[in-house]
This record gives C-alpha cells, sequence and structure tokens, in this order.
C-alpha cells in the first residue's frame, strides 16, 4: 500500500533527522560535562539533579536567600560557608552568574577578610566566564587595595587580552602601576568605569562599590593627614575631630559614603572608617 | 446513493479540531494557566529583594514557569483525554469509521499540540508584557520559549504513546520519569566515564543516545544571560526535537494500532 | 441496495479466550461460532448476559483480535478500511463527547465519513429527525437523557446510510414508546435494502422483527436459523375462559381471578370443539379463547436445558 510506504519512509527521515542533528549538537555544546574525582557528587550537582532543569531560578533562589542570611550581622561563623554557597552551590546551578560570584568575594574580602578565599571565588567565575572581563578586573583591584601588587598586576594582563575589553582596562595595568598608592588616580579610573555607556547594571554595582571604597580610603588618609599635622603642632593628637574644624584645619568633616562620620581614636590618634559592610544592614 | 469520500486529512483536521475543543474546556488547563501567571506577577516582588540584575529574577522565574506549566499540562491534559475517550467508550463509534487508526493519534497529538502552544503563547505574552513594563526587551527571550514549545511536543507525544500502553496513573508517572531522565541524560556522561569497560559503557552510550536529550531544548540560563549561541543552534535543536517528537508520535500511532478494547 | 451472493456478514471458526486475573489462565469467552447473515435480512444474536454477543461484535469491528477464525463484511475482511465504510455501529450503552452539540456531533461523524460540506447540514437534519431528536440538534450532549444518548447513537450509526447496520443491545434503557421507535427504525431499514445484525438478550424484541437468529451461550453457538424454522406455529394447547358454571367433568384449573371466571386448557381443536359444545349447553358463557404457541423463550429455555443436562452427564461421567 502506497500510504504505508509513505508513513514509513516519513518515519525514517526523521530518525535520520533527529540523529543527525543530535550529533551535530553534541559536536558543538556537548561535553559541557564537568569533570569530578568522585561519582558521588558534592552538593552543588546533587542540587542540579534536584532542580530538573530548573537550575538558573534555583541559583536565584539561593542567592536571594544568602543575601538576606548575610544581611543579618551578628550571627557566629557566618563566614564558614560563604564559599560553598556561593562558589559551590550557586556557581554550580548557574555557572555564569557573576553577581553571585562578585558579591561572594566581597563578603569575604571585606567582612570576612579573607583575601585569599574572595580571590578564589573570583578565580572560580573566571574560569567559567572566560570572557568576562569584570571579574579579572576587580580580582585586580582588590589585590591592589591589599597591596599586593604583583597578583594585582598579573589579573590586570589577564583582563586586558580578553575580546572586548573596554578601553580603560587595558590602561589599567601602566595606571595601577603608577597608583601604587595614588588613590586619587584609582578613583579616577573607576570612574572612568562607571561612566562607560555601554556598561551593564552588575558592572556599574561594582563600579560605585569600588569607589565608596577608594572614597573611604581618600577621606581617611586625608583625615589622617591632618590629625597628623596638628599632633606636629600641638604635641598631642587631637582631642576629637571636631577640634580640627575649629582649629581651622579643615573647613568641614567628609562623611563616608552613606553619610556617617568616621571614628577617631583620640589616645592614639588614629582615623578610621565606619564599619565596611557589603550588605544592607539587617536586625 | 450518498455520496463520502473519507479522506485522510479530512479526517486528520476534524480530530484535531475536536481535540482542541475538548481540551481547551478541560478546568486542569485553566488551573495551571492561572497558576502560571500569578507567578509570574509574583516574581516582580522577588526581584525587589536581590542584589544586582532584577530583571534576571523575572527573566528566570518566568521562562521556568513556562516550561514547568506546560509540561504538566502536557502530561494531564494529554493523558486525561485519551483516558476518558477509552474508559468512556466514546472511542468505539470513532474506531467503526473509515479512518486508519494513526489518523486518531495524529490527530490527537496536533489537537494537543494546538493548545498547549496557546499556553505557551498566553504565558510568553504575560512574561513579555511585564518585561516591556520594565523597559527591559523581552526579545531575546525568543529563542528559549520556541524549544520550549519543542520539548513541550516531545512530551506530549510521550503522554500518547503511554495512555495507548497503560492506565492513566502509570502513563503520567512514565511521561515524567521520560522527562526528567532527558533533562538528565548528561549524568549519563559522567557515569559512564566511572563504569568499567564493556557492556555497562555500552548501555549507558545507548541510553544517552536514546532517551531525548532535552537540555539541549534549554536555553533558559542562556537567554537570561545574553550569551552568544553557536550559528543556527535554534534551528539545529528545533530540528532534534521535532525529528524526535515525530518518531515518538509514529510509535504511539503503532501502539494504538495494536491495542485490543476489552 | 445490496444485492447478490456475497453474505452481508460471514462469521467462520471464530475463537477467542481472555486471560485470567493477573495473567493467571485462559477464559475462553467465544468458542468456534460461526453464521453468515444474508443482505436485506435482520439478523438477531440472541443469548443470556455474557454469553459472548458483544465480544462478537467487538470482533467484527476490530475491536478485539480473534485468537482463529475469519470475519468477512460483504467480502471484506472485517478490519479493512473498505468493509468498515459500509457499515454502521452502534456500541452498548454509548457515550459521547459532553461538550458536543447534537449537531456538531453528527457533522462530526459525518466529516469523518468523508462527506462533502455542502451535504453535511441538510444531512444531519434529516437524521436527528429520523431518529426524533428533531427540535435538539442544539442541546449539549451533556444533558441528554440515556433514551436521547440511544436516538444519537443510532443517528451515527444510519446517518451515512451503511449496508451493513451493526447494533449492541440497541433497546438497552429504553422505555416502551422508545423500543417502539427502534422496532420500526430497524424495520425501516429493512425496508430500504439495508442489512440489520442486533445483539439482545430480551427474545420478545428478537421475535418480533427478526428474519433469522442465533443464539449463543457461554461462547457457544445454540442454534442459528430462520425463525419460522426454529419456532414452529403449532398449537401446543388452547386456554379457554368461561364464566358461569363449569360443565360436569371439567378440571376447573386455574382461577381467572374473577369470581365467576374459570381458566380451563384443553390439548387440541378437537377438544377446544367439544368443550365448546359443552358450555353452550350449559348455559355457561366463552369470554376468551387464546392458542398457546411455542414462543423463542420456550425454544431458549429447553436449549439451555438441555445444555445443562449434557453438561451434568459429562460431569457426572
Amino acid at each position: 500500500m502506497p500510504t504505508r510506504v509513505l508513513a514509513v519512509l516519513i518515519v525514517a527521515s526523521c530518525v535520520v533527522a533527529t540523529t543527525w542533528s543530535g550529533i551535530q549538537l553534541e559536536r558543538t555544546v556537548g561535553g559541557e560535562t564537568r569533570e569530578k574525582e568522585l561519582l558521588l557528587l558534592p552538593n552543588g550537582e546533587h542540587l542540579k539533579i534536584a532542580s530538573l532543569g530548573q537550575a538558573p531560578l534555583l541559583a536565584d533562589l539561593i542567592y536571594l536567600w544568602a543575601i538576606q542570611y548575610y544581611s543579618v550581622y551578628g550571627r557566629e561563623d557566618r563566614f564558614r560557608y560563604v564559599q560553598h554557597i556561593f562558589g559551590d552551590v550557586i556557581a554550580e546551578l548557574d555557572p555564569h552568574y557573576i553577581d553571585a560570584y562578585w558579591m561572594g568575594a566581597l563578603i569575604l574580602i571585606v567582612e570576612a577578610k579573607d583575601l585569599d578565599a574572595g580571590l578564589e571565588l573570583l578565580d572560580q567565575g573566571i574560569e567559567s566566564n572566560p570572557d568576562n572581563w569584570i571579574l579579572p578586573y576587580l580580582a585586580g583591584w582588590e589585590c591592589y587595595h591589599a597591596d599586593q601588587f604583583e597578583c594585582a598586576e598579573s589579573y590586570f594582563a589577564h583582563a586586558e587580552k580578553l575580546p572586548g575589553v573596554p578601553v580603560y582596562v587595558k590602561r589599567s595595568r601602566i595606571g595601577m602601576a603608577a597608583a601604587k598608592g595614588d588613590l586619587r588616580r584609582a578613583y579616577a579610573m573607576w570612574l572612568d568605569v562607571l561612566q562607560d555607556p555601554v556598561a551593564d547594571a552588575g558592572t556599574i554595582n561594582i563600579a560605585e562599590r569600588q569607589l565608596r571604597h577608594l572614597k573611604v580610603k581618600i577621606d581617611v588618609e586625608e583625615i589622617q593627614s591632618w590629625v597628623e599635622r596638628f599632633r606636629i603642632e600641638n604635641v598631642r593628637w587631637p582631642s576629637s575631630l571636631t577640634e580640627l574644624v575649629q582649629r581651622g584645619y579643615t573647613d568641614a568633616l567628609p562623611l563616608d559614603p552613606l553619610g556617617r562620620p568616621y571614628s577617631y581614636d583620640g589616645s592614639v590618634g588614629i582615623v578610621a572608617a565606619p564599619t565596611d559592610r557589603i550588605l544592607p544592614e539587617k536586625s | 446513493m450518498l455520496e463520502r469520500h473519507p479522506s485522510a486529512a479530512a479526517a486528520i483536521v476534524a480530530i484535531g479540531l475536536n481535540t482542541f475543543r475538548e481540551a481547551i474546556r478541560d478546568r486542569v488547563l485553566y488551573l495551571l494557566l492561572v497558576f502560571a501567571l500569578i507567578i509570574i506577577g509574583v516574581s516582580r516582588l522577588l526581584s525587589l529583594l536581590t542584589v544586582g540584575d532584577e530583571e534576571k529574577i523575572i527573566k528566570d522565574v518566568g521562562l521556568s514557569a513556562i516550561s514547568l506549566f506546560g509540561v504538566l499540562t502536557a502530561v494531564f491534559v494529554g493523558v486525561s483525554l485519551v483516558f476518558k475517550e477509552i474508559e468512556r467508550r466514546t472511542v468505539y463509534t470513532l474506531l467503526a469509521q473509515p479512518v486508519h487508526r494513526s489518523h486518531f493519534v495524529f490527530g490527537k497529538f496536533l489537537g494537543l499540540f494546538a493548545v498547549l502552544l496557546l499556553n505557551v503563547g498566553l504565558m510568553s505574552a504575560a512574561l513579555f508584557a511585564l518585561l516591556f513594563f520594565r523597559g527591559a526587551a523581552p526579545w531575546p527571550l525568543l529563542p528559549a520559549v520556541l524549544l520550549i514549545a519543542v520539548e513541550l511536543a516531545i512530551v506530549t507525544a510521550f503522554a500518547l504513546l503511554f495512555s495507548s500502553l497503560t492506565n492513566p496513573v502509570l502513563s503520567s508517572v512514565w511521561t515524567f520519569a521520560v522527562y526528567v531522565a532527558g533533562h538528565l541524560s548528561w549524568s549519563l556522561l559522567t557515569l559512564r566515564e566511572k563504569v568499567p569497560e564493556g557492556f555497562a559503557r555500552w548501555v549507558c552510550d545507548a541510553l544517552y543516545w536514546v532517551l531525548p536529550n532535552l537540555k539541549r531544548l534549554d536555553l533558559k540560563a542562556q537567554v537570561v544571560h545574553g550569551a552568544e549561541m553557536p550559528d543556527a543552534y535554534v534551528a539545529l535543536a528545533a530540528t532534534y526535537g521535532l525529528g524526535y517528537a515525530a518518531v515518538i508520535v509514529a510509535l504511539a500511532c503503532w501502539a494504538f494500532s495494536r491495542k485490543e478494547f476489552l | 441496495m445490496a444485492s447478490g451472493n456475497v453474505p452481508a456478514l460471514e462469521i467462520e471458526g471464530l475463537h477467542k479466550a481472555f486471560s485470567g486475573h493477573l495473567g493467571i489462565g485462559r477464559h475462553p469467552a467465544v468458542v468456534d461460532v460461526g453464521m453468515s447473515i444474508r443482505p436485506g435480512e435482520i439478523f438477531g444474536l440472541l443469548g443470556p448476559n455474557g454469553a459472548g454477543k458483544t465480544t462478537t461484535i467487538k470482533m467484527i469491528l476490530g475491536l478485539l483480535r480473534p485468537d482463529a477464525g475469519a470475519i468477512r463484511v460483504f467480502g471484506l475482511p472485517c478490519a479493512s478500511r473498505e468493509a468498515r465504510a459500509r457499515l454502521g455501529y452502534l456500541p452498548e450503552n454509548p457515550y459521547f463527547y459532553d461538550h458536543l452539540t447534537a449537531r456538531e456531533f453528527l457533522d462530526f461523524y459525518a466529516r469523518l465519513q468523508g462527506i462533502a460540506r455542502s451535504f453535511r447540514r441538510d444531512l444531519v437534519d434529516q437524521t436527528l429527525e429520523r431518529v426524533g431528536l428533531g427540535g435538539r440538534g442544539d442541546a449539549a450532549l451533556r444533558t441528554f437523557s440515556k433514551g436521547m444518548t440511544q436516538r444519537l447513537g443510532l443517528a451515527q450509526a444510519i446517518q451515512h446510510e451503511p449496508d451493513l447496520v451493526i447494533l449492541d443491545e440497541p433497546m438497552s434503557g429504553l422505555d416502551p414508546l422508545g423500543r417502539r421507535e427502534v422496532r420500526d427504525l430497524i424495520l425501516g431499514l429493512r425496508e430500504a435494502g439495508k442489512t440489520v445484525f442486533f445483539s439482545s438478550h430480551i427474545l420478545q424484541d428478537a421475535e418480533m422483527i427478526c428474519d433469522r437468529i442465533a443464539i449463543l451461550k457461554s461462547g457457544s453457538l445454540l442454534s442459528a436459523g430462520r425463525l419460522d424454522e426454529l419456532v414452529s406455529n403449532q398449537v401446543r394447547w388452547f386456554e379457554v375462559t368461561i364464566r358461569g358454571t363449569l360443565p360436569a367433568g371439567v378440571d376447573a384449573g386455574r382461577p381467572a381471578g374473577r369470581e365467576d371466571e374459570h381458566l380451563v386448557r384443553v390439548p387440541d381443536i378437537e377438544a377446544l370443539r367439544a368443550l365448546l359444545d359443552r358450555v353452550r349447553e350449559g348455559g355457561g358463557q366463552v369470554v376468551s379463547v387464546w392458542p398457546r404457541r411455542d414462543t423463542l423463550e420456550d425454544l431458549f429455555m429447553q436449549r439451555i436445558g438441555a445444555e445443562k443436562a449434557a453438561h451434568r452427564e459429562s460431569s457426572r461421567a
């Protein structure tokens, strides 16, 4: 019966088309599997399995939860699991979730004061997103803030080579060398990033944070210089920062980017910024 | 003498339309649709809680809702329609008509798929409208939505296949099992490396190629992050998916042709 | 108009057994059944519930596959499209798509039969009239009563004017008026030269309209043949109702419910004449005379009884 033959032919050609396109897809995108040493995979992989194909959504939900969790200051051992949550779970569910990498890294560096752990997380992000320039750029700056200039230089070199990177990033390595100690120069470089018309929301966020961080440092340096001058001229530390204003060393005291005054310990003459927070405070 | 010219095309269209009209009246369909729309709306609220890209949450929730509720609709409405027909013996008089049994299955498939496309269309329209409202361009999401529709074609085909073979509870379970296995087929590649050479490895390979690789039809992460896809990826993936669905529909036709009605 | 030597329906050596519970054992449903239905006749497939009538009919329609045997519709293999194009079918206790109206329902079936759009509307209206659903074209099927559903089922079976109409328990669930209408419809079909094959467990319905019958019990054929050959027209006895005084020496018989009436049974026409004379002489009144003829039920009970006896014999042996 001709119709039966026709039907068989159609089905056969569907099988061929499916198999051929399957092979093509395998070649281009296949082999996305991760090499792991153990078959019993850590929690990230388990979650990915449990998510049934809704992994990016699950990454979002965990990220949201993590932000709420880490906003509660004063929890014991808050930082023990930052790497696990951001680096293992979220990164596993959605390896391209850039926000998670830098947020986690900043929590580690600024709040837990663990530069190495933060850099490790950024490294993970860089490895999963080889075309992303903001992560190595940020890593470079964090090294710079910690005065680790070789480390910074290698990150900037890495960032420079990426395709499609903005012009000012190319200047960063040279600029940073010159900016060793020159915070205002660094501030200007991040301002470039902020004002770049094609920067996305995540990059702008990072730039804003860096600028705030630098402003604090600049302010502290500036106030500290006035304190030193006072001491030289008056053989004692000023009793408070307002005394600097009263005695005419400055017209007004700068406030930190969140509008809070800088703290000062009169017994040893040290100016400090109010506690560094990455996330909005929650009680 | 009454003039009669039974034709396959006319029969398939008639059955497809009838199935479409019957499915449209299924209350489960509306429940699922309303749920999906609510969740898309709620994503707007969730986006207020995040730090970073707010639209990402809306896009993720939206695409996941369309995909998940699409699958639920495909399974429940698909299985129940066939079950109702067989249980209530509506099918007896139909099979007495001068129409091949396979035409019925194919017509049913087209009718169901049309309902699912309508569903996906409505949910996408809601999602796109929400994104428009917030000033974000929704068009990059289109390839993901297209491939979700292709994924639903595969799930519907399996629902029809299993409905011809067994009772509705088992049909639903089996169809879900295939859906889950399809999303996890990538893990077979990992498993393959851990397993000793020989037969076991061959089984892993065979399973990997036979099961539908639904992850290839999943562009949710890519479109939300605006990643570059290789050339003609969507066309290739759609060919793969639709071809696969066609083969399963053919299998379902064959199973239904062999079926005995006790 | 179907004519010629080709039987409208021919069944040969049909066997079907079903697997038992959990796949253990096999229960025979139809055992070596065969019959031949001529074009233009009304054929009744009779038997108690569970005899295998519906199973046989399902095999004619291709809903079940026989284990052995062959079924041909006008010489064509029964499961083929060509065969199905020549028949119409009403299943037992039919159920139809709730969401359609009667008109939409019949239109759908007309489409499947390949009837052109220009003819469909009128055909549907005519068919609705034929089955007595004239004004209900736009009513939704979910509002239909059992009787209305049955009529609609008949409608889709005859709409396309098939040469062979197969009805499984067409009178079930109908009130006496409905059954009368179905009987008339079947007679009308024969009038138009169609062949009707129907199954029933109600013998009286078959007796009224069938040309030929087959009796099935427990999957086997008990009898088959022309109704007037199987069931003779001979009178078994006469029942005479007499009012007034009984002639002397007559068996009183069973009281007829009225004080002054008696029921007397006489074996043949000679005895009847003798009784009538004596009643007249005695001054009594003959109210009625009723000849008791063989019915299908008698045949049936006789055959079943014989079956049971044979069964007892074999189990004792």
